[in-house]
Protein backbone atom coordinates (compact mmCIF):
# COMPACT_ATOMS: atom_id res chain seq x y z
CA UNK A 1 0.00 0.00 0.00
CA UNK A 2 1.07 3.51 -0.87
CA UNK A 3 2.26 6.20 2.13
CA UNK A 4 3.08 9.39 1.78
CA UNK A 5 2.99 12.71 3.79
CA UNK A 6 -0.45 14.43 3.04
CA UNK A 7 1.49 17.59 3.27
CA UNK A 8 3.46 17.13 -0.05
CA UNK A 9 0.08 17.16 -1.75
CA UNK A 10 -1.37 19.68 -0.34
CA UNK A 11 2.46 21.93 -0.89
CA UNK A 12 1.74 21.41 -4.75
CA UNK A 13 -1.55 22.35 -4.50
CA UNK A 14 -0.97 25.78 -3.05
CA UNK A 15 1.90 25.61 -5.67
CA UNK A 16 -0.60 24.84 -8.37
CA UNK A 17 -3.16 27.47 -7.29
CA UNK A 18 -0.01 30.15 -7.03
CA UNK A 19 0.76 29.59 -10.37
CA UNK A 20 -3.14 29.79 -11.70
CA UNK A 21 -3.52 32.81 -9.97
CA UNK A 22 -0.53 34.63 -10.95
CA UNK A 23 -1.58 33.54 -14.80
CA UNK A 24 -5.28 35.34 -14.23
CA UNK A 25 -3.71 38.47 -12.71
CA UNK A 26 -0.77 39.08 -15.86
CA UNK A 27 -2.56 37.57 -19.21
CA UNK A 28 -4.79 39.49 -21.33
CA UNK A 29 -5.17 36.23 -23.91
CA UNK A 30 -8.73 34.41 -22.86
CA UNK A 31 -7.56 31.33 -23.61
CA UNK A 32 -5.04 31.71 -21.57
CA UNK A 33 -6.93 32.95 -18.76
CA UNK A 34 -9.17 29.70 -19.47
CA UNK A 35 -6.03 27.31 -18.84
CA UNK A 36 -4.94 29.75 -15.51
CA UNK A 37 -8.50 29.40 -14.13
CA UNK A 38 -7.79 25.55 -15.46
CA UNK A 39 -4.83 25.02 -13.32
CA UNK A 40 -6.69 26.63 -10.43
CA UNK A 41 -9.61 24.21 -10.02
CA UNK A 42 -7.45 20.90 -10.83
CA UNK A 43 -5.20 22.48 -7.74
CA UNK A 44 -8.89 23.15 -5.63
CA UNK A 45 -9.63 19.55 -7.50
CA UNK A 46 -6.37 17.99 -6.01
CA UNK A 47 -7.06 18.80 -2.65
CA UNK A 48 -10.60 16.99 -2.47
CA UNK A 49 -8.78 13.61 -3.66
CA UNK A 50 -6.17 13.98 -1.15
CA UNK A 51 -8.24 14.45 1.76
CA UNK A 52 -10.41 11.79 0.58
CA UNK A 53 -7.69 9.21 0.10
CA UNK A 54 -6.34 9.82 3.43
CA UNK A 55 -9.62 10.38 5.39
CA UNK A 56 -9.62 6.60 5.99
CA UNK A 57 -13.38 6.29 6.79
CA UNK A 58 -15.93 5.37 4.43
CA UNK A 59 -16.95 9.41 4.35
CA UNK A 60 -14.05 9.77 2.75
CA UNK A 61 -15.38 8.55 -0.66
CA UNK A 62 -17.43 11.77 -0.96
CA UNK A 63 -14.31 13.07 -1.79
CA UNK A 64 -13.51 11.33 -4.83
CA UNK A 65 -17.73 12.09 -5.64
CA UNK A 66 -16.68 15.76 -5.30
CA UNK A 67 -13.74 15.65 -7.54
CA UNK A 68 -16.02 13.77 -10.32
CA UNK A 69 -18.67 16.66 -10.04
CA UNK A 70 -15.77 19.30 -9.96
CA UNK A 71 -13.98 17.75 -12.93
CA UNK A 72 -17.17 17.75 -14.93
CA UNK A 73 -18.13 21.76 -13.88
CA UNK A 74 -15.27 22.79 -15.04
CA UNK A 75 -15.78 21.24 -18.55
CA UNK A 76 -18.55 23.21 -18.54
CA UNK A 77 -17.03 26.27 -18.00
CA UNK A 78 -14.09 25.78 -20.68
CA UNK A 79 -17.02 25.26 -22.91
CA UNK A 80 -19.00 27.88 -22.44
CA UNK A 81 -15.46 30.07 -22.36
CA UNK A 82 -14.65 29.13 -25.59
CA UNK A 83 -18.51 29.77 -26.86
CA UNK A 84 -17.19 33.30 -25.57
CA UNK A 85 -14.18 33.14 -27.36
CA UNK A 86 -15.94 32.60 -30.61
CA UNK A 87 -18.14 35.13 -29.95
CA UNK A 88 -15.73 37.89 -29.07
CA UNK A 89 -13.46 36.81 -31.74
CA UNK A 90 -16.19 37.59 -34.23
CA UNK A 91 -17.43 40.95 -32.86
CA UNK A 92 -14.06 42.43 -32.27
CA UNK A 93 -11.71 40.61 -34.09
CA UNK A 94 -9.43 39.67 -31.08
CA UNK A 95 -9.28 38.08 -28.20
CA UNK A 96 -7.57 40.06 -25.80
CA UNK A 97 -10.13 40.87 -22.85
CA UNK A 98 -8.84 44.91 -22.63
CA UNK A 99 -10.69 44.95 -25.69
CA UNK A 100 -13.84 43.46 -24.68
CA UNK A 101 -15.50 46.75 -23.07
CA UNK A 102 -19.17 46.32 -23.60
CA UNK A 103 -21.03 43.20 -22.39
CA UNK A 104 -23.20 43.29 -25.51
CA UNK A 105 -21.04 42.01 -28.51
CA UNK B 1 8.77 4.09 0.44
CA UNK B 2 10.99 5.52 -1.39
CA UNK B 3 9.62 4.21 -4.81
CA UNK B 4 6.17 6.26 -4.43
CA UNK B 5 8.43 9.29 -2.79
CA UNK B 6 10.67 9.36 -5.86
CA UNK B 7 7.26 9.04 -7.90
CA UNK B 8 5.62 11.91 -6.42
CA UNK B 9 8.49 14.10 -6.51
CA UNK B 10 9.11 13.52 -10.23
CA UNK B 11 5.53 13.86 -10.95
CA UNK B 12 5.21 17.05 -8.87
CA UNK B 13 8.14 18.51 -10.38
CA UNK B 14 6.84 17.90 -13.86
CA UNK B 15 3.16 19.34 -12.91
CA UNK B 16 4.88 22.73 -11.71
CA UNK B 17 7.34 23.11 -14.75
CA UNK B 18 4.33 22.28 -16.86
CA UNK B 19 2.00 24.17 -15.15
CA UNK B 20 4.58 27.62 -15.54
CA UNK B 21 6.06 26.50 -19.14
CA UNK B 22 2.22 26.93 -20.31
CA UNK B 23 1.79 30.17 -19.02
CA UNK B 24 4.88 31.41 -20.14
CA UNK B 25 5.78 30.53 -24.19
CA UNK B 26 5.21 32.21 -26.96
CA UNK B 27 2.83 30.79 -28.96
CA UNK B 28 -0.22 29.61 -28.16
CA UNK B 29 -0.36 26.34 -29.39
CA UNK B 30 2.71 25.59 -27.24
CA UNK B 31 0.79 26.30 -24.49
CA UNK B 32 -1.85 23.46 -25.14
CA UNK B 33 0.46 21.23 -25.86
CA UNK B 34 2.05 22.19 -22.22
CA UNK B 35 -0.75 22.15 -20.61
CA UNK B 36 -2.04 18.26 -21.80
CA UNK B 37 1.12 17.39 -20.32
CA UNK B 38 -0.22 18.86 -17.19
CA UNK B 39 -2.97 17.28 -17.08
CA UNK B 40 -1.76 13.87 -18.00
CA UNK B 41 0.76 14.62 -14.99
CA UNK B 42 -2.29 15.40 -12.53
CA UNK B 43 -3.85 11.61 -13.38
CA UNK B 44 -0.88 10.31 -12.58
CA UNK B 45 -1.13 11.31 -9.02
CA UNK B 46 -4.65 10.33 -8.80
CA UNK B 47 -3.21 7.21 -9.72
CA UNK B 48 -0.90 7.83 -7.06
CA UNK B 49 -3.56 8.29 -4.53
CA UNK B 50 -5.52 5.29 -5.23
CA UNK B 51 -8.22 7.03 -7.21
CA UNK B 52 -7.87 5.16 -10.34
CA UNK B 53 -11.44 5.77 -11.77
CA UNK B 54 -10.73 9.43 -10.99
CA UNK B 55 -7.28 9.11 -12.48
CA UNK B 56 -9.08 7.46 -16.28
CA UNK B 57 -11.67 10.18 -15.70
CA UNK B 58 -8.94 13.27 -15.78
CA UNK B 59 -7.19 11.75 -19.13
CA UNK B 60 -11.02 11.30 -20.77
CA UNK B 61 -12.31 14.61 -19.74
CA UNK B 62 -9.31 16.96 -19.22
CA UNK B 63 -6.13 15.80 -21.39
CA UNK B 64 -8.75 14.29 -24.49
CA UNK B 65 -11.68 16.91 -24.51
CA UNK B 66 -10.53 19.76 -22.76
CA UNK B 67 -7.16 19.36 -24.55
CA UNK B 68 -9.20 19.01 -28.26
CA UNK B 69 -11.19 22.11 -27.35
CA UNK B 70 -8.80 24.41 -26.45
CA UNK B 71 -6.77 23.50 -29.31
CA UNK B 72 -10.01 24.01 -31.87
CA UNK B 73 -10.79 27.33 -30.27
CA UNK B 74 -6.84 29.01 -31.00
CA UNK B 75 -7.14 27.19 -34.45
CA UNK B 76 -9.81 29.21 -35.04
CA UNK B 77 -9.16 32.42 -33.86
CA UNK B 78 -5.61 31.87 -35.13
CA UNK B 79 -4.99 34.57 -38.04
CA UNK B 80 -6.07 37.42 -35.26
CA UNK B 81 -3.78 37.39 -31.68
CA UNK B 82 -0.52 36.93 -30.93
CA UNK B 83 0.01 35.08 -27.52
CA UNK B 84 2.12 38.29 -26.61
CA UNK B 85 0.16 41.33 -26.17
CA UNK B 86 -0.70 38.90 -23.85
CA UNK B 87 1.16 40.65 -20.49
CA UNK B 88 -0.79 42.85 -18.51
CA UNK B 89 1.85 44.46 -17.25
CA UNK B 90 1.74 44.15 -13.36
CA UNK B 91 3.99 40.87 -13.77
CA UNK B 92 6.25 41.42 -10.33
CA UNK B 93 2.81 42.58 -8.27
CA UNK B 94 1.14 39.55 -9.56
CA UNK B 95 4.08 37.37 -8.60
CA UNK B 96 4.52 38.54 -4.70
CA UNK B 97 0.53 38.01 -4.48
CA UNK B 98 0.44 34.49 -6.26
CA UNK B 99 3.84 33.52 -3.86
CA UNK B 100 2.08 34.85 -1.11
CA UNK B 101 -1.40 33.29 -1.47
CA UNK B 102 0.39 29.67 -2.31
CA UNK B 103 2.64 30.17 1.04
CA UNK B 104 -0.41 30.82 3.03
CA UNK B 105 -2.31 27.84 1.72
CA UNK B 106 0.56 25.53 2.18
CA UNK B 107 0.93 27.71 6.14
CA UNK B 108 -2.31 26.88 7.12
CA UNK B 109 -2.40 23.15 6.36
CA UNK B 110 -0.34 23.00 9.44
CA UNK B 111 -2.72 20.79 11.31
CA UNK B 112 -1.80 18.13 8.79
CA UNK B 113 0.14 14.98 9.63
CA UNK B 114 3.97 15.70 8.14
CA UNK B 115 4.87 11.94 8.31
CA UNK B 116 4.10 9.12 5.72
CA UNK B 117 0.25 7.88 6.37
CA UNK B 118 -1.09 5.12 4.29
CA UNK B 119 -3.44 5.93 1.38
CA UNK B 120 -6.89 4.70 1.63
CA UNK B 121 -8.20 3.51 -1.71
CA UNK B 122 -12.09 2.78 -2.83
CA UNK B 123 -13.89 0.58 -4.80
CA UNK B 124 -15.60 1.71 -7.88
CA UNK B 125 -19.03 -0.26 -6.36
CA UNK B 126 -18.50 2.24 -3.30
CA UNK B 127 -17.99 5.34 -5.64
CA UNK B 128 -20.52 4.83 -7.70
CA UNK B 129 -22.95 4.05 -4.49
CA UNK B 130 -21.75 7.33 -3.05
CA UNK B 131 -22.32 9.63 -6.19
CA UNK B 132 -25.83 8.26 -7.02
CA UNK B 133 -27.43 7.71 -3.90
CA UNK B 134 -26.12 9.77 -1.23
CA UNK B 135 -24.49 12.63 -3.35
CA UNK B 136 -26.92 12.30 -6.31
CA UNK B 137 -28.48 15.79 -5.75
CA UNK B 138 -24.95 16.70 -6.67
CA UNK B 139 -24.76 14.76 -10.04
CA UNK B 140 -28.46 15.99 -10.71
CA UNK B 141 -27.40 19.97 -10.04
CA UNK B 142 -24.54 19.26 -12.31
CA UNK B 143 -26.68 17.65 -15.53
CA UNK B 144 -28.62 20.51 -14.93
CA UNK B 145 -25.75 22.99 -14.88
CA UNK B 146 -24.76 21.30 -18.19
CA UNK B 147 -27.93 21.40 -19.87
CA UNK B 148 -28.24 25.29 -19.31
CA UNK B 149 -24.35 25.72 -20.58
CA UNK B 150 -25.15 23.97 -23.60
CA UNK B 151 -28.03 25.93 -24.28
CA UNK B 152 -25.78 29.21 -23.04
CA UNK B 153 -22.98 28.35 -25.73
CA UNK B 154 -25.34 27.63 -28.43
CA UNK B 155 -27.40 31.11 -28.21
CA UNK B 156 -23.24 32.56 -27.84
CA UNK B 157 -22.44 31.01 -31.81
CA UNK B 158 -25.12 31.03 -33.18
CA UNK B 159 -25.61 32.20 -37.05
CA UNK B 160 -26.61 35.88 -37.73
CA UNK B 161 -26.32 37.27 -34.30
CA UNK B 162 -26.86 41.04 -34.35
Amino acid sequence: MTSLPPVDFLALSGALLAIGIFGILTRRNFILLLISVEIAINAAILNFVVFGAYAGTPAGVSGQAAAIVLIGLAATEVAVGLAIVLALNRARGSINVAEATQLKL
Amino acid sequence: MILDEVAFASLAAIAVVTALAALLVRELVHTILWIAVFFVTLSGIYFLLAAPFLGVLQLGVYAGAVTILLLFGVMVTRKRIFSREAATGIGPAALVLASVLGILVVVSASGVPTQEVPIRGYDVTVLSTTLFNDDGAWLLLLGLTMLGALAGAIYLVREGRE
